[in-house]
């Protein structure tokens, strides 16, 4: 990548101090940064196996951990209608048993190679990483083989995930981060595939070994996968090793999925998720749009800085800083094949609800109606610019990162030409792009203890409640006087 | 956002930059630890004013951490002044006398950069990586609050309400007294065992001018360990540390602060009620030896066998899928300054449950004790106690932390190329040998927590 040069005027907040007479002259102002080094990003070289196997390698020196993160496309928005979860369900039982190692086996295999093991499930598809010592990359990889074409899906642990799955849920419904988050997904999902993600712990009983075995001979085959793996072996030494445990693994005909695209609501709709006797309270604000073209993702990236990237953006200094409504307040964007997700997450005081209700959509909104000033522009653009080596430092953090790319189809402009591409979004940009993503009705999502916050949003319109586990109670309309009224 | 996670296994000048060039001294880490150990070049000096400089260079990626820990931590509060420490880490971001209040937070997060800061019993830590272009700003930030911190009764006052709503906070966790009434068991004097955050009465006590002597006393060059890490130009940066650093006044000397502990050994059983505790529960630690003794190794290990990971021998006796006999269990080794000791705490049905577990625990020690550990399983731990060790070195500002700590942990830095091998020879005879000496009844403490 080429030097950059960036506007440095934050640069004198820092001089403006007082300056005593006696100390070194050095000390009384900030010395100037010195020339941006050059970013060298590990090259990424691809190959394809024998079986459509599709393999990313990318060599890091000095690295005594192998990183491997198996994308599959077998995501919860394929799970059947009937049977939400269960794309989790399968995910939940990788590599917990093969026909060779039982559950206790795969434990302490995995602490003999210095391993890590864990699963995560999107809308789209799973990611599995594994992490483990490069010296154990003989044993590792042929672990990964057998948990992929000799798995071992026993009762035992069918019912062992049911329970504790079950359990994680019900735990998790007293927590009014997770409820607000999974309801605020329900609402701007809903009717669309992705909604099945969001379900409840009561589905967890439908889920069976017949649709767990089909749904894992179906869609868990080496053409509707990809290996990304980094290590400090080279694109031909890493892809022979790869081959000799995964060749066996058979591809299969994959009926493609039509994906609707996302919608955003019809009107503004306001959530109150009751967490009976919760001290805290989560406010979710989001909305959906179409998938955005690579260019307005990244304007996108610029916009969500200035708004709620880090405590120094707009969200973060209003709600908190100047208002002392929240915690913190956050905002993200994130990108799906159907379409794209914005979202401002803030942990509220309860007492400042509605206000800090007010104060989001008011920041949201401004976004869409008044343009960035170049300098808050400009300041956004260095944190993303500047911030992107820190965030694939780790060898975890780097090919987590390579993951999201490889399983979104990101492209080149994500990675190697990420500077150029952030440098190009200007003010003009940025102001288009939030009128065309951010103009959309919001969907507002209130987690936290009804009996203390219904008060509290005693001025808004009107408003629906629900239970923690989402199911739809009453809605709450103020009329002409001022006064509230429950319609069920 | 929408994703769901589970963890399946887990677990300046011509003269000076002459002066200083005679007295750097270079490690290399690599050869000596195998051919998977770190690999990275480490040289470090004082400077004339105490202050202790780690350079790490790393040319990756164009990123460099600074961290600076302060050898002081919530063992050195004078009895009554609980909570100090903890405060003055906050008043470090209140400004100095070139930089004005929360510009240094600003600075980072504008750049790019990420910074964070903790205290300790025993030490005060303040680490940030930025771009390796602004490396000579970031030294310039670290070097003003070293020599000028300014400290207005305002600042103070935000940092003392931030404390007290801390401490608001931390009451209301489950077991929380009872944590604190076992430190006071295990630990007898008031350093050791007064909590970091320090005490409700003590913090309300507490004035600007405490806050002033203690960081006179302590937040001096001579009790500091400076560490850079990452991409920059070592010739450069010691210029640079010169510049900003060899300057700053000397503080006074520190000593030694604490006498040995002199314990008697019986064992020590009592029963607290915990008006917070969600179900009977109970502690149980065994004073070990202090950390980087000669035994201190092998006791890691061991923490290995004991509590870590899925597979280790407690978490399967007492959290096994078939035979759970507690609703939470961990332990591990807690290190405060000069002492040790090895802390397990178990969450139980009922008392009865209680006692079936303290069983199954010296059940485990003693058959660790009689029983030879298996090579294979020895490795296996090992391995573990390897990852996480390498893990530690994974980013350059984990690697800054590490070095820092290190430094103030072992007594000479220049073996710490050799640490890892030290952990790596520990044998199944030393593995009985220590549990034999230190996880015995009559070195045992247990705290019975009841429920109201």
């Amino acid at each position: 990548m080429k030097k950059l040069g960036l506007s440095w005027a934050f640069w004198v907040v820092l001089s403006g101090t007082s300056v005593l007479p006696q100390q070194e002259r050095f000390r009384r102002s900030p010395p100037p940064p010195e020339p941006l080094q050059e970013l060298k990003l590990p090259r990424i070289e691809r190959a394809l196996l024998s079986n459509q196997l599709s393999v990313s390698i990318v060599t890091r020196e000095n690295e005594p951990f192998c990183s491997l993160q198996l994308i599959v496309f077998a995501g919860e928005s394929l799970s059947p209608n009937n049977l939400a979860g269960t794309a989790t369900f399968v995910a939940s039982l990788l590599g917990r048993g093969t026909l060779v190692r039982s559950v206790p086996d795969v434990e302490e295999f995995l602490e003999s190679i210095g391993g890590t093991l864990s699963v995560s499930v999107g809308q789209d598809y799973v990611l599995l990483t594994f992490h483990f010592m490069e010296e154990f990359l003989d044993p590792a990889l042929g672990f990964l083989g057998q948990a992929l074409l000799q798995p071992n899906f026993t009762r035992t642990e069918i019912d062992y995930v049911k329970f504790t799955t079950t359990y994680d849920l019900l735990a998790k419904e007293k927590d009014p981060d997770f409820v607000a988050l999974r309801h605020l997904g329900r609402m701007l999902f809903q009717n669309h595939p992705y909604e099945k993600f969001s379900f409840s712990s009561d589905v967890i009983k439908t889920w069976n070994e017949n649709s767990l075995a089909d749904f894992f001979d179906r869609y868990y085959r080496p053409n509707n996968a990809r290996i990304i793996f980094a290590s400090s072996l080279s694109l031909n030494a890493a892809t022979r090793k790869i081959s000799t445990y995964l060749n066996l693994w058979q591809p299969r005909d994959i009926p493609p999925t039509a994906m609707r695209p996302l919608k955003a609501p019809e009107k503004e709709r306001v959530c109150l998720v009751d967490v009976p006797q919760s001290l805290e309270c989560r406010a979710y604000v989001g909305t959906v749009f179409p998938t955005p073209g690579n260019s307005e993702r990244f304007d996108l990236a610029v916009l969500n800085q200035v708004l709620g990237g880090t405590p120094t953006s707009r969200l973060f200094m209003n709600l908190r800083e100047s208002k002392a409504f929240a915690n913190f307040a956050y905002s993200e964007a994130d990108f799906y094949r159907a379409g794209g997700v914005f979202l401002v997450r803030a942990k509220v005081r309860p007492e400042a609800i509605a206000l800090a209700l007010q104060e989001i959509r008011k920041e949201i909104r401004t976004l869409a109606k008044e343009p960035v000033s170049s300098l808050e522009i400009e300041q956004a653009k260095s944190y993303l610019i500047f911030n992107f080596p820190l965030q694939i430092e780790r060898y975890d953090e780097f090919s987590w990162r390579m993951a999201e790319n490889q399983a979104r189809n990101d492209g080149e402009e994500f990675w190697s030409r990420y500077y150029e591409q952030v440098m190009l979004v200007n003010a003009e940009r940025v102001f288009a792009t939030a009128q065309r993503l951010l103009g959309q009705p919001l969907v507002l999502v209130i987690a936290g203890d009804k009996s203390v916050l219904s008060e509290r949003l005693a001025d808004l319109e009107t408003y629906d409640v629900f239970d923690a586990k989402g199911q739809f109670q009453y809605t709450v309309t103020k009329d002409k006087k001022g006064a509230a009224h429950e319609a069920r | 956002m929408f994703r769901r996670s589970r963890s399946m296994f887990n677990h300046d000048r011509k003269q000076a930059r002459l002066g200083i060039s005679l007295g750097w001294i270079l490690v290399f880490a690599a050869p000596l630890l195998g051919q998977s150990g770190p690999n990275f070049p480490l040289s470090h000096v004082r400077l004339k004013n105490g202050l202790e400089v780690i350079l790490s260079e790393d040319t990756s990626l164009p990123i460099v951490s600074v961290a600076v820990v302060y050898n002081v931590g919530s063992v050195h509060e004078p009895s009554g002044k609980a909570g100090l420490a903890y405060i003055m880490e906050n008043l470090m971001f209140s400004g100095s006398a070139n930089v004005a209040p929360f510009q240094h937070f600003n600075f980072i997060n504008r750049v790019g950069g990420e910074l964070s800061a903790s205290t300790s019993e025993d030490r005060t830590l303040f680490y940030q990586t930025v771009p390796s272009n602004q490396l000579a700003p970031v030294l310039w930030l670290e070097s003003d609050r070293m020599k000028s911190l300014e400290m207005s009764e305002g600042a103070f006052e935000r940092a003392r309400n931030a404390l007290l709503d801390d401490l608001l906070q931390k009451k209301s966790e489950l077991y929380f007294a009872s944590q604190l009434s076992f430190d006071q068991l295990v630990y007898s004097d008031f350093a050791h065992s007064h909590p970091v955050l320090g005490t409700e009465e003590d913090v309300r006590n507490l004035t600007v001018d405490d806050a002033r002597n203690f960081y006179a006393n302590y937040y001096v060059p001579n009790n500091a360990v400076l560490c850079i890490t990452g991409n920059f130009n070592k010739l450069s940066a010691r210029e640079l540390v010169v510049r900003y650093f060899e300057t700053i006044p000397r503080g006074k000397d520190i000593g030694p602060s604490f006498e040995p502990p002199v314990y008697t050994r019986q064992p020590v059983v009592r029963t607290f009620q915990d008006v917070l505790a969600a179900a009977p529960a109970f502690y149980m630690g065994f004073r070990i030896a202090p950390p980087f003794s000669n035994d201190f190794y092998t006791l890691s290990i061991v923490d290995y066998i004991l509590f870590r990971g899925r597979s280790s021998r407690l978490t399967r006796r007492l959290l096994g899928r078939d035979n759970k006999i507690a609703y939470q269990a961990s332990g591990g080794i807690e290190k405060r300054k000069d002492r040790a000791i090895y802390r397990i705490f178990c969450v139980v049905n009922n008392q009865a449950m209680a006692e079936r577990c303290q069983e199954a625990i010296f059940s485990e020690l003693d058959r660790l004790k009689r029983v030879v550990l298996s090579e294979r399983d020895l490795v296996r731990y090992k391995t573990m106690f390897k990852q996480d060790y390498l893990n530690r070195l994974s980013s350059t500002m984990d690697k800054a932390i590490f070095l820092c700590e290190s430094f103030l942990a072992l007594k000479n830095f220049d073996d710490f190329p050799l640490e890892l091998e030290k952990y790596m020879k520990v044998t199944s005879t030393d593995i009985i040998g220590i549990v034999n000496r230190y996880f015995t009844l009559d070195n045992s403490i247990i705290l019975n927590v009841k429920t109201k």
